[in-house]
């Protein structure tokens, strides 16, 4: 009987996709080299190693895809068997979350509540917990970069911090 | 008699109070990241880089290396006493020490894997001392083609010992240049992938690129699982070996120092390596290999004394030749040059201070961390009952602080969160981020050179091929290119695939 978390030409067969990005890769690494000029092999342009990268690449990334397609790669559901998936993606989403509010809320009205949502839904820690911590520990490293070290963080449009 | 001036010379730098603080700091947070699983010393180092730019290039490079070594004593405190390894290398000293925890003697486990890593420690420092000088004499004769052919074996090794496919590794490998080389060009001052970003034009900076591909996509992975944690809760008693103990350990500790040192001078090889190495090699010479994963002491010792050692010996390429061996040095090396200084067959004569100052504090942290890690095993046992879900939002917490601080710069923040995410996925399909941080580092120094020898040569390639330092290392890169298209090579590629992951 077949395994059913192998598949060959699948398109949920991750080592094809893998190396399908590769491939896609490579051809603009190399369209990049061309793009800055190669210049001669006496005196090689900003171009030359860039364009014999993105060659590599390519022939690295169509070995992967030979490969997905004949002997057969493991189906994405397989690579999170057993993983709590959700998890992680909920850390990506506070994460992104945090990168678009930094610069705009400033470095303590985003952390803190970054790091009480992380405390809260990942593996939930009780509340008596998570909010001293979720505020001592951004406030803590506030206190040291801007007061000792004299390193400015982000302030935002409020001008908190 | 010139060496010992030297040495002498270096105490003088590292008993400076301010170097022995930063070598205490140092030693202190590598065996704290060595304890605690889901931080490595890849992570701990990338985190503090920044910190160590306010002090003089001694102090910085003295807590950098601290922090290596220190976290090769740690790692195997929580292998013997959770059974998870706290950094990589110390995955082969779960099996005989967990298994002689559980039997009562966590004792003499941890007591052999400190007083081992101390002796093999100490045998690297005096092999640093007395080989660096003489190598860095000979690299002086190195010319480019010597220094590309010299990267391009380093990066063919690494692949070749990274899990999984080598031509994911290989592909891996080919980001981290094209990645390196991102920014201007050194020689026509040509902007190069930047996108228009002006935050682009200095390059893609490797604390957020690290930080991101280690330090928050080993969060997410972690994240996945519930980390169970076995503590053995027993009061751990007779720390120092017994006589029967020292007599088994003393040939694998020998043994095991000697092979580390010479695998962590090898490009590409390291610390994790050198151990499975080193266990491997103990239970073929043991009488009774059936003992080896039932609490055999010597697969303890060997293997712990061969990762300190190669810990040592990893410093040797970086000093000498200016080149990493592996991904911890490549961050060192980016230390290095945040510092101003280039490490090369020039910097021992140019900055002997500097350099007999590292090694000489190298001794120091040792005995600091004899002192942390036996008496004070106490508090390392305490802080391993640190829940992940507490610890987990203050490694996040941190990177993005040490990321900030790197540059004072928002967009590096941005750059270590995409890297976490690309960082994460790649881990799931199997793509190993070690190749592409080293060829990362090495990239823009691979290309300088590549270029460097091709003008000088008049475009002539055999000028690879015609010097024979660099005809050797071409010559081993493509062996172990082309090995694992043969059966049996593969097989043996399989068996030392080592996971620098953590």
């Amino acid at each position: 009987m077949s395994d059913p978390t192998n598949v060959k030409l699948r398109v949920n067969n991750s080592e094809l996709w893998g190396g399908l990005i590769g491939l896609v890769l490579g051809v603009f690494v190399v369209w990049s080299g061309l793009k800055l000029k190669l210049g001669t092999i006496n005196d090689p342009g900003s171009g030359y190693v860039m364009f014999y990268t993105g060659i590599l690449m390519c022939l690295f990334a169509v070995t992967i895809i030979i490969a997905a397609v004949t002997e057969g790669g493991a189906t994405f559901g397989s690579r999170w068997t057993g993983a709590r998936w959700t998890k992680p993606l909920v850390v990506i989403a506070c994460l992104i979350a945090f990168a678009l509010a930094l610069d705009r809320l400033g470095f303590l009205l985003s952390t803190i509540p970054l790091m009480l949502l992380l405390l809260r839904l990942i593996d939930p820690v009780r509340w008596s917990l998570a909010i001293p911590i979720a505020l001592l520990a951004p406030l803590g490293v506030w206190w040291v970069l801007k007061r000792l070290l004299l390193i400015q963080l982000p302030a935002g449009i409020f001008e908190i911090g | 008699m010139e060496t010992l001036l030297n040495v002498g010379q270096g105490f003088g730098v590292a008993l400076l109070p301010i170097n022995l603080l930063y070598c205490f700091i140092g030693v202190f947070i590598g065996t704290l990241v060595g304890v605690l699983p889901g931080i490595g010393p890849i992570s701990a180092m990338s985190l503090l880089l920044p910190i160590t730019l306010s002090g003089t290039p001694e102090s910085g490079i003295i807590m950098m290396a601290g922090i290596y070594y220190g976290s090769m004593y740690g790692g195997s405190t929580t292998s013997i006493l959770v059974n998870i390894p706290g950094e990589a290398a110390s995955v082969v000293t779960c099996i005989d020490g967990h298994q002689m925890a559980k039997q009562g003697r966590a004792g003499p486990a941890l007591g052999i894997s400190a007083l081992g890593s101390f002796i093999a420690g100490t045998f690297a420092l005096v092999a640093l001392m007395l080989v660096a000088p003489s190598l860095a004499s000979v690299a002086i004769a190195f010319g480019p083609a010597e220094y590309f052919s010299l990267m391009v074996l380093g990066l063919v090794v690494l692949t070749f010992l990274t899990q999984g496919s080598m031509a994911k590794a290989l592909l891996m490998a080919c980001i981290g240049i094209v990645l390196g080389l991102v920014g201007l060009d050194s020689i026509t001052a040509q902007p190069r992938l930047t996108f228009g970003r002006l935050e682009l034009i200095d390059g893609i900076g490797l604390v957020p690129v690290v930080m991101g591909l280690f330090g928050v996509a080993e969060v997410l992975i972690n994240t996945e699982q519930i980390i169970k944690r076995d503590v053995i809760n027993a009061k751990i008693t007779h720390l120092l070996p017994n006589k029967a103990d020292w007599k088994a350990s003393a040939g694998p500790i020998g043994r095991g120092t000697i092979l580390g040192f010479f695998l962590g001078i090898l490009p590409g090889g390291g610390s994790v390596i050198s151990s499975f190495a080193s266990y491997a090699l103990e239970k073929r010479l043991s009488k009774t290999p059936e003992r080896f994963g039932n609490g055999a002491i010597e697969g303890v010792a060997g293997p712990e004394a061969a990762n300190n050692a190669a810990a040592g010996g990893a410093f040797i390429p970086l000093m000498t030749l200016g080149i990493p061996p592996n991904v911890v040095m490549a961050l060192l090396l980016g230390a290095f040059i945040v510092h101003g200084v280039q490490p090369g067959p020039l910097m021992i004569t140019q900055n002997p201070g500097l350099f007999w100052g590292i090694v000489a504090s190298m001794y120091i942290g040792n005995a600091m961390l004899l002192v942390l890690n036996l008496p004070l095993i106490g508090m390392w046992v305490q802080l391993l009952k640190l829940p992940y879900n507490i610890l987990f939002p203050l490694i996040i917490l941190f990177t993005i602080i040490g990321v900030y601080c790197s540059s004072n710069n928002v967009f590096d923040v941005y750059v270590m969160i995409a890297f976490g995410l690309i960082g994460y996925f790649m881990r799931k399909l199997g793509y190993e981020p070690a190749p592409l941080v080293l060829a990362f580092v090495l990239g823009p120094m691979l290309e300088n050179n590549l270029r460097k020898s091709l003008i000088l040569s008049q475009g002539d390639l055999f000028t690879f091929v015609e010097r024979p330092i660099s005809a050797v290392c071409l010559a081993i890169a493509v062996v172990l290119l082309v090995g694992p298209l043969l059966p049996s090579l593969r097989k043996k590629r399989e068996l030392v695939a080592l996971d620098e992951g953590v």
